[in-house]
């Protein structure tokens, strides 16, 4: 250990990151970003309460439209989460070095998207009381029976591997228990005060990430691939295609990869961790993202071309309803902002500097939301027998208030935790950062 | 025109129990099985046609006996040896929606939904409109039964999905998966709950089911009326159409009636060229369509309704 | 600004007594709006067991709804002596009587009856006048060729005689309605009181035996009322109830006929993953263990 505070070359001490890295306390605008994410949330949970003593009759959805923001709120959520899997698993195996600091972003949020994903889908249920028919009744053949079991396994392997390389920071932040509070310190004691670092231990752990990183990637194509059958299992115009699989694990890969540029540029700002998440690591991820956003187009094409090139009766009233009808401007939007300009711009070397990247990085997220919307909604409004005898707000869907209340509460909640993790636990490994520039430092030596 | 069918089935099957019950002159059994009366043990005496005093159950006292109680796995079940179909004809709807309103009023359907749907259907631009009513399918390889994670909707031995709404979770895959739109929600408190005593009511308008009413938070729809079939009676919609259109009956008996009018199935088919909705999807329907030929009345005779509705 | 008190309640009880009033009267003005009709309907089925049905339903415009706790009495031939039943409608507005025995004399007197329906004081229905009949129903076959024969006889003068012109319907009882044995849908009797009707339902599934119940149906004659007779013969096919479509594993059966392709597919999938899942886990307090 001593000899990596003697490090040359300008590089830090491991002192100097520990102290670089260890979690801050909120500032003046940390506060008020959690209060206001508390307050939104606190909106969401009065809203619940409504919608749990009216019943759903407090949402916009109807006979018609049954599936409504919940549910694309659902959608998106597996979406972002998928990419824990990518930049963990997939870097780590692809042996991609840069990533390390960005592992535990990617972690943390899938982690706070998939605990939202079953919270939302749990807000959307009828009876929600009635929870345990599921395991009480479970029948093997629904998806919905796949979605919550692959949902609960993916949530136990993004939780292992968060917490796995979490032990060797746990122990630095265990031996400066001066500087922490006393609460932080009965979190890192409970947590990780077994964690002594011997070699015995990191040879069990290091397998376990690794055992772990090859799971999670199977799993991982399977949530999002039953998410998409809960659409794709049915008969409905836009929804009754092969592609749908593909086309939710493409799409989930950029709009999570987005957020990970968000809040790569996020907490490098705030937290001044321009040394550790540097100009390399945004110019890296927006090549990935030019990457992804092009698979994603691929698919987009495939999803709407195809149909559109035959126009069958029962997909031409959708599919015109969403070129040039009344969803064309979300449509378009979502296209646009969510695909075409986050290429474009990311084409450009100068796009994939960080300010600009967390401007795209906020696009692709924001266009991946109003995807999902158009997924779900535009599809329901086309039934196969016309729509008739029925009162007019039947006919249309818009979120009522308490949608939107609880759509944007989850939201606030997913940013929540993400927040009150990065408060207590270092955004970025401690230990991996050092051992790397250890390690980068023996290679400068011997090479010299 | 249409008699009032005010002689329910089940006063063929009391004198043969009645028979049986005084001596067994013969040994007939009942052939419906599905028709047991719960006896009471207890005997009134009556006189007969000739003038003789016999004995007959109490429980047939009662305009309609009750039948047994069935418990919620002997009710998804259903009944043994029957398979219900519908014959909707076409040719004879205009509109009236008398099944609608009866079925609205005998299954306590909330204000605004319907189990039953009137649709004004035109293929084409250049095909001819007519009235379609569309009911649940009850199909074979039902699509909504498919996505029930927990098991509440369920497709019966007799033919009828149903759905037990103390068990549905509400998460409405099964509207999703209905390529017939058939699935209605209860968004909010349900009527029979607002009117208070919901048990009673139900069981007054369902009958002795213990499936099949509705729940705030769960799914309903058009469910063949299973109280009724199970009495030997026809389902609501069937007997309040003015017109004849719909016709129920039991695929192995290969008879369907409207109450007035009762046809071989197999032969109605043939000879009216029924179809089913949606063949190509796979789904099998037990409902079948007699096209619009040779109307009773014309399209437009409907569109009084239509417009008189909407307001 | 002043108060422009056009409202010509002051307090809140005088406001609340208006309420109720007007709701009282607007609901005595909506049950006067519809029609209560009282129907009776005379039953004779195979000759033995004989009861009156009364339905009470209430006609609103062109909507009919059952009314029920609707209390009758109803009298064989004069009111207020010979009771027959006191009746009250159930749920779907109707009620049941049979005849009691003390009532046989009367009963045996006449071969005509009135049936006289009061409620409280009043007279509901006064003219329901019934003639004794009675209906047979029976099988021949020869050459191949099934006959059903009905006929009717009814009581005049205390003796039997053929009645003609009677409409009815013969064929097979079906659920819910009467499957016609021959081409026409309705039969009448000749003058001796009989009908033949030629049975051309070829192949009909009947029962596990293939049985059939035949019947024979007077519906609601204005002289005779309502007379069934029934008949089991063994004219079907017999049909084997088949179970076998809904015993199979599919995709839409219960949860206890899964498929088995997709038990085995699903289970290897959990216990593969969990299975590598708790693994980890032991690993983890493995990792625990070493550190305490």
């Amino acid at each position: 250990m001593s000899n990596l505070s003697t490090l040359t070359n300008g590089r830090r001490s491991a002192e100097q990151i520990t102290g670089d890295l260890v979690p801050q306390p909120f500032g003046k605008r940390g506060m008020i970003w959690v209060s206001v994410l508390i307050v939104l949330c606190l909106i969401g949970a009065f809203a619940y309460f409504r919608q749990l003593q009216e019943g759903l009759v407090v949402t916009g959805m109807r006979d018609y439209v049954s599936w409504g923001i919940y549910i694309s709120n659902f959608v998106f959520f597996v979406a972002i989460s998928l990419v824990g899997s990518l930049i963990t698993a997939i870097f780590r195996l692809a042996n991609v070095e840069w990533s390390t600091p960005l592992t535990r972003i990617a972690e943390i949020i899938a982690v706070s998207a998939i605990t939202f994903a079953s919270l939302i889908i749990i807000v959307d249920m009828g009876r929600p009381e009635r929870l345990y028919n599921l395991l009480l009744h479970g029948r093997l053949q629904s998806p919905i029976t796949w979605d919550v079991i692959v949902i609960t396994t993916y949530f136990f392997i993004s939780l292992l591997l968060l917490y796995l390389p979490l032990l060797p920071d746990l122990k630095i932040l265990n031996g400066q228990k001066t500087k922490n509070l006393p609460w932080q310190n009965k979190i890192y004691t409970f947590l990780g005060s077994f964690w002594k670092g011997s070699e015995e231990q990191f040879k069990i752990s290091e397998k376990a990430i690794s055992i772990l990183c090859i799971m999670i990637i199977p799993v991982a194509f399977c949530i999002h691939t039953v998410t998409s059958w809960l659409f794709a299992t049915t008969y409905r115009p836009g929804w009754d295609s092969t592609n749908f699989g593909a086309y939710f694990i493409s799409g989930a890969f950029l709009v999570g990869s987005g957020g990970v540029i968000v809040a790569m540029y996020v907490f490098r700002k705030y937290y001044h961790l321009e040394k550790y998440i540097t100009e390399l690591h945004f110019e890296k991820m927006g090549r990935i993202a030019v990457m992804l956003s092009l698979i994603y187009l691929y698919f987009n094409v495939n999803e709407y071309l195809v149909p559109a090139f035959k126009m069958k009766k029962s997909e031409a009233a959708h599919l015109e309803e969403l070129f040039t009808g009344e969803f064309s401007l979300m449509f378009w939007f979502a296209i646009l902002v969510g695909m075409i300009i986050p290429i474009f711009v990311m084409l450009f070397k100068a796009g994939r500097k960080p300010f600009p990247m967390f401007i795209v990085g906020m696009m692709i997220v924001v266009g991946a939301w109003f995807k999902r919307y158009l997924i779900v909604t535009p599809t329901l409004l086309h039934p196969f027998l016309p729509m008739q005898n029925v009162p007019d707000n039947y006919m249309h869907y818009f979120p009522t208030w308490e949608e939107w209340a609880i759509t944007i509460g989850s939201l606030a909640g997913a940013l929540l935790i993400i927040t009150f993790f990065v408060r207590i636990f270092p955004i970025i490994p401690i230990h991996e950062t050092i051992t790397e520039q250890h390690e980068k430092a023996e290679h400068i030596s011997v090479s010299k | 025109m249409k008699n009032n069918n005010n002689i329910p089935r089940r006063d063929f099957l009391f004198t043969g129990l009645l028979t049986a019950a005084l001596g067994g002159c013969n040994d007939k059994k009942n052939p419906f099985a599905q028709d047991e009366v719960v006896l009471t043990g207890e005997k009134v005496k009556l006189l007969s046609v000739d003038g003789e005093v016999i004995e007959i159950d109490k429980a047939f006292l009662k305009p309609i006996p009750d039948v047994p109680h069935l418990t919620n796995a002997e009710e998804r079940e259903g009944i043994p040896g029957k398979k219900f179909v519908m014959v909707i004809d076409l040719a004879r709807c205009k509109n009236l929606r008398k099944c609608q309103s009866a079925c609205n009023h005998m299954h306590q359907v909330h204000p605004g939904q319907n189990w039953i749907k009137v649709l004004g259907m035109e293929d084409a631009d250049h095909t001819a409109p007519y009235w379609q009513p569309t009911t649940c399918m009850h199909c074979d390889e039902p699509p909504c039964v498919k996505v029930c994670p927990v098991d509440a909707t369920f497709k019966r031995q007799d033919g009828i999905v149903l759905i037990d709404n103390e068990r549905c979770i509400g998460c409405r895959f099964c509207m999703a998966a209905c390529p017939y739109s058939a699935r209605v929600f209860n968004w909010e408190e349900t009527l029979m709950a607002s009117q208070g005593g919901s048990e009673e009511h139900h069981h007054h308008n369902s009958g002795p089911t213990s499936v099949a009413h509705q729940v705030k938070g769960t799914v309903g729809k058009c469910d063949f009326c299973p109280e009724m079939t199970r009495q030997g009676e026809l389902p609501h919609c069937v007997s309040a159409c003015p017109n004849g259109v719909f016709m129920f009956g039991d695929l192995n008996e290969d008879t369907v009636t409207n109450g007035a009018e009762t046809f071989r199935f197999s032969e109605l088919i043939k000879d009216k060229a029924g179809y089913r909705l949606m063949e190509d999807l796979g789904t099998k329907p037990s409902v079948y369509y007699l096209p619009p030929v040779n109307r009773n009345f014309p399209y437009e005779s409907g569109l009084e309704k239509e417009t008189g509705d909407e307001k | 600004m002043k108060k422009l008190n056009i409202f010509p309640f002051q307090n809140r009880p005088t406001l609340l007594l208006f309420v109720f009033a007007v709701s009282l009267l607007t609901r005595q003005l909506a049950a006067q709006e519809g029609k209560k009709i009282v129907k009776l309907h005379y039953v004779n089925s195979n000759n033995r067991v004989q009861y009156l049905l009364l339905e009470c339903v209430l006609k609103k415009g062109k909507v009919l709804t059952p009314i029920s706790n609707q209390s009758y009495k109803i009298y064989l031939d004069s009111a207020g002596t010979n009771l027959i039943s006191n009746l009250t409608t159930d749920e779907t507005g109707k009620a049941k009587a049979f005849i009691p025995p003390s009532l046989k004399a009367v009963w045996d007197a006449s071969s005509q009856h009135t049936f006289i329906v009061m409620s409280d004081d009043e007279e509901v229905i006064s003219d329901f006048v019934i003639t004794k009949a009675k209906i047979t129903l029976d099988t021949s076959g020869a050459d191949g060729v099934r006959n059903l024969t009905a006929s009717v006889m009814k009581m005049e003068n205390n003796k039997w005689i053929p009645a003609a012109d009677v409409e009815m319907k013969v064929g097979v009882q079906r659920l819910g309605g009467i499957l016609s044995a021959g081409e026409e849908d309705n039969y009448t009797t000749d003058s001796s009181g009989t009908l033949i009707v030629e049975f051309k339902r070829d192949k009909l599934p009947g029962d596990q035996k293939g049985n059939l119940l035949l019947v024979a149906k007077v519906e609601d004659n204005e002289l005779f009322g309502s007379l069934i007779a029934e008949k089991k013969a063994l004219w079907g096919v017999a049909t084997k109830v088949d179970t076998a479509f809904f015993d199979q594993r599919t995709l839409w059966s219960t949860r206890f006929r899964t498929p088995y392709w997709l038990l085995f597919m699903a289970y290897s999938i959990i216990f593969g993953v969990w299975g590598t899942l708790i693994y980890l886990i032991r690993q983890v307090i493995k990792i625990k263990k070493l550190g305490a």
